[in-house]
């Protein structure tokens, strides 16, 4: 059944909003396996999820770091006087996993939404215009932005460039051959998108129309319902545990 | 031997129904002329992306040299293949037109002097050496498709692909090009010419492959 892009948005926000409020790892890695079911229920492709793990690397330095800097809790390794690894820097590693997780995770509900029931939501939402439209040419942006970095990196490797043995020599000259092309595009592009705006009237008249419209369906309230319903069972459920 | 082989191959874009290639089993021979044609959409660029190895066919085998392509990282492809997109900007990454030709040949591992004997040959060649100093991206459409397959060229592949090449060159400019197509061909590098551009295949005088929704409708020499 087609979910309102608002009811996404909403559920997004209550996820995100947990996240950042709560501290304790229980909860948070409740929260955590909540947002995976969310996302399977809502046949979030889990392909998308599979990118998420050039982020584990991310989250294991994470962890690393809270070990070698906090230093209450009991040592698990220690190299002399110096604390490799405590509980409580797992703790607070974990912690900040799952907290990215969350976010990350609560974003991905997104990505089944078409832009333009997002810029729709948005309208409906009175977000203004310029901003509705900044977010639609950012959402448009970047796949393109994705192709343009893979092409160039293609084309520099199809003139004999092995990135792979480059990275010991010259990593940042190549890098930055790698950048001008897309800086170029992004600039070419945002000066033809100003120009068909202007010669399209954005802004020549007040009310802007659309071709499109959304509205809430009974199985969006029933949704958003069932949200309020199990946002109070967490909050309550984390001050019990508390 | 063939040097580029495709068995049966397919692909399909994320998202799109219909393939964009589809059981396409072609043999392209060393030092071959080959133009492929067809309306927009008939898959032709797809084809040129499979047989360099950028995208992975879904059904199907590219092979290079006899070999599975996927088999060879991409360096090596682009020393065998010599690739001009059809967008010529996103093969530009320097900061001037010298610099441009020069990058291949530097990670060739030529010396300064041969590299700068060889930039300025093919420079001049194609009427560029006057824009040496000049921004790639400041040329016009036409230019910056000459400064790519110059670049291209100077590295010497076995074969080269070149997709609408002559989408944004002038009637001029299609005749250097044609000319130009024809003294490579005679030293033995073997052309495969994406095009719908019919004057300039017409004059092109090669092997004809014409596509139509993703198949080889036509092979003809």
């Amino acid at each position: 059944m087609k979910v309102d892009v608002r009811t996404k948005l909403l559920i997004v926000a209550i996820l995100s909003l947990f996240a950042l409020i709560y501290q304790d790892l229980v909860v948070l890695a409740g929260l955590f396996l909540l947002s995976i079911a969310i996302l399977l229920a809502f046949r979030v492709p889990l392909r998308i999820l599979g990118n998420m793990k050039y982020m584990l690397f991310f989250y294991l330095g994470l962890i690393l770091m809270q070990s070698f800097f906090v230093h209450s809790g009991k040592p698990l390794l220690r190299w002399g006087d110096l604390y490799l690894l405590t509980t409580d820097g797992v703790f607070y590693g974990a912690t900040i996993f799952f907290r990215f997780s969350i976010l990350a995770l609560s974003g991905l509900l997104l990505v089944t939404c078409p832009g333009g029931d997002l810029v729709l939501a948005l309208v409906k939402m009175k977000v203004p215009g310029e901003i509705i439209l900044m977010i639609q040419i950012g959402i448009r942006f970047l796949p393109v932005l994705k192709d343009e970095l893979q092409n160039t990196l293609a084309a520099i490797q199809l003139r004999g460039v092995d990135l792979k043995k480059v990275y010991k020599r010259k990593v940042i000259k190549v890098y930055v051959s790698l950048f001008s092309p897309i800086i170029y595009m992004i600039y070419k592009k945002a000066e033809k998108l100003s120009i068909l705006l202007e010669l399209r009237g954005f802004r020549k008249y007040e009310k802007r129309t659309y071709y499109r419209d959304i509205s809430f369906s009974k199985f969006d309230y029933f949704l958003i319902g069932l949200i309020i319903i199990i946002s109070s069972l967490i909050i309550i459920g984390a001050e019990r545990y508390r | 031997m063939s040097l580029i082989s495709l068995d049966q191959v397919s692909y399909t874009y994320y998202g799109r129904k219909e393939p964009a290639v589809s059981s396409v089993s072609l043999q392209i021979f060393k030092g071959e002329k080959i133009a492929i044609t067809g309306l927009n959409g008939s898959g032709k660029s797809t084809l040129a992306k499979l047989m360099l190895g950028l995208l992975k066919p879904q059904k199907g085998q590219v092979y290079l040299h006899n070999c599975p392509i996927e088999k060879y990282p991409l360096p090596e492809i682009g020393r065998k293949l010599g690739y001009v997109s059809q967008r010529p900007y996103q093969m530009l990454f320097n900061t001037t037109v010298y610099k441009e030709i020069a990058f291949g040949l530097k990670w060739k591992g030529k010396t300064r002097t041969d590299t700068y004997r060889l930039t300025r040959e093919y420079l001049e060649y194609f009427d560029l050496w006057h824009l040496k100093d000049e921004l790639p991206y400041n040329l016009s459409e036409g230019q910056k498709q000459l400064v790519v397959i110059s670049a291209v060229l100077v590295l010497e592949p076995e074969f080269l692909i070149l997709d609408e090449p002559t989408k944004s060159l002038d009637k001029k400019r299609k005749k250097h090009l044609q000319s130009i197509l024809y003294n490579i061909w005679s030293r033995g590098t073997g052309i495969i010419l994406i095009s719908h551009d019919r004057a300039f295949i017409k004059d092109f005088q090669g092997r004809r492959v014409h596509m139509v929704r993703g198949e080889v409708d036509c092979d003809e020499s």
